[in-house]
């Protein structure tokens, strides 16, 4: 689904990337650990096409992303929930979701994607003319997922879906995760909470100081020493 | 003690004065809003927005229905020309906002000049849009005037609806809060930026084009009503789309008033200086949100 091949990224003058390879496969859960500054926000926004890239090639589904503005990749089906969530806090939790639907054919079946994502987030239901400003930090999360997924993305990016979250809720929002990587979505999901991470994904990356500093499958990774003390605290 | 008909032709004026600063304050703010950066060429195109009524009008001989129509087109055209030439270049520079200060300022200077040389420095006449008076109570007023009121109400709720139900409406709000994260829901900021750019100008070229047959037309006709609209902007608070049209209002009824009190002298030292008592006690503006 995701191939990225030999990625250089700089800030500026600084490289923030080198040399990144990376592959999700069609239906799975892959997820991207490591600590900050780590290079995982930064991958996740060149996949997006926030920042350009030096080096290297980006594949989605048989297309170079490379060829697409940032705006054009939506209709390729990638779709994203950044850092922070970011919901747009001047318009309603309905408006939010609508526009992710913003692309010419999501846009058509609006009503329909509305009503699918309601009845997965309930909660967002019951606050749709509500100011998404008002919502509570796990409703937000859930605001920032339900709006990428009104895209109909092929693969979703994550970024840090768990930041700043009761461990309750972090547990609701994995179980979300892994719902909708079922109905048919390949989700590349990074996090710094790399126990809830790796016990919802297939396989995973471990990247410092960018780049991939190892990946394997994720019980394999759970296990790994290195992994266990740095990322762990066992 | 003032007749109750004074009181109220003032209360019309004073209303069709605010209706027209509000139109001009809400592009304004619409490009703050938007694009954060402030456009001195304003005012040249609501002098556009004269000349054009005049030539479809006086020279062409059209109806005004179709010579508006057409100058609203045309008007959008220039504008995102404009924006495609001359800001949007800017965009990618860090210090981008003060320097498109100075290129709308340059392209407003550029404007006028360029409208003195073809059309030169007279004043011109336009027909009112509806002609006559209507008699009530005693009272007269010029039709035109109600056309003004009801014009800008039309325009502003149609446009508020646009801003809220329209998919392009919301993508507008959505860039206008993160242009990136817009960027991330399929939005291309830079074609929002030049359509609000058009957009913007189109209502300020409603308003010269309605105020034509008051003041008469002239190439330094926009002078004023920039600083007036960025008087309403400030006073409503920067980008608040209802808070132009609040302040518009405001200014536009305290000047109307207070020439039953004060010589018309005074009358723009009333905005000021009410500018001034607002932001000390407010300084965001009216309906201003805290940016720091």
């Amino acid at each position: 689904m995701l191939k990225v091949e030999n990625l250089d990224v700089y800030y500026g003058e600084a490289q923030a990337l080198w040399g990144l390879n990376l592959s999700v496969s069609s239906g799975d859960i892959c997820t991207l650990v490591g600590a900050n500054g780590g290079g995982k926000t930064t991958l996740l926004k060149t996949l997006c096409g926030l920042l350009s890239v030096q080096r290297g090639s980006i594949v989605l589904d048989g297309e170079d992303l490379l060829n697409f503005k940032p705006e054009d990749r939506v209709s390729l089906g990638l779709s994203m929930s950044p850092e922070g969530r970011k919901i747009f806090s001047n318009m309603t939790v309905e408006e939010n979701l609508l526009i992710g639907a913003y692309n010419k054919n999501a846009w058509k079946k609006r009503a329909d994607l509305l009503e699918k994502i309601f009845e997965q987030f309930p909660r967002l239901k019951e606050r749709r003319g509500q100011m998404a400003g008002t919502l509570s930090g796990g409703e937000r999360q859930m605001l920032a997922i339900g709006r990428a997924l009104m895209s109909e993305p092929k693969m979703l990016l994550l970024d840090e879906p768990s930041l700043g979250l009761a461990p309750k809720t972090v547990e609701q929002v994995m179980e979300l995760i892994q719902s909708i990587n079922e109905s048919g979505v390949t989700i590349l999901l990074v996090e710094q909470n790399v126990n809830v991470a790796l016990k919802i994904a297939q396989y995973g990356y471990v990247i410092e100081s960018g780049r991939i500093a190892m990946h394997d499958a994720a019980e394999v990774l759970m296990a790994n020493d290195h992994v266990r003390e740095a990322y762990l605290g066992l | 003690m003032i007749h109750y008909s004074i009181l109220f032709e003032q209360l019309i004026n004073g209303l069709v004065l605010g209706s027209m600063y509000a139109l001009v304050a809400s592009g304004l703010t619409l490009i703050w809003g938007t694009m954060k950066m402030l456009n001195f060429s304003h005012g040249e195109l609501f002098m556009l927005g004269g000349f054009g009524i005049y030539i479809g009008v006086v020279s062409f001989h059209l109806p005004v229905w179709l010579a508006l129509s057409l100058v609203m087109v045309f008007i959008f055209i220039i504008a995102a020309l404009i924006e495609k030439a001359f800001i949007s270049p800017l965009l990618k520079r860090p210090d981008w906002d003060v320097s498109a200060v100075v290129v709308t300022l340059g392209i407003g200077i550029f404007i006028q000049n360029l409208a003195f040389k073809i059309w030169g420095g007279d004043y011109r006449n336009v027909p009112y849009v509806v002609e006559g008076t209507l008699s009530f109570l005693g009272m007269r007023f010029a039709w035109h005037r109600i056309y003004i009121l009801v014009m800008t109400v039309i325009v502003l709720v149609g446009f508020w609806q646009f801003m809220k139900r329209t998919r392009f409406g919301m993508a507008m709000r959505a860039t206008s809060f993160d242009s990136d994260t817009a960027m991330l829901m399929g939005i291309a900021p830079r074609r929002i930026f030049t359509i609000t750019f058009g957009l913007s100008a189109c209502l300020a070229a409603l308003a010269g084009s309605a105020l034509a047959p008051i003041f008469s037309v002239n190439p330094w006709m926009g002078v004023v009503p920039l600083i007036k609209g960025f008087i309403v902007v400030i006073l409503g608070g920067l980008g608040s789309f209802s808070g132009a049209i609040l302040g518009g209002f405001i200014i536009g009824l305290s000047e109307t008033f207070s020439v039953l009190f004060l010589p018309s002298g005074w009358k723009d030292i009333i905005s000021f200086v009410l500018l001034i008592v607002i932001l000390v006690i407010r300084p965001q503006g009216l309906l201003g949100k805290k940016e720091w």
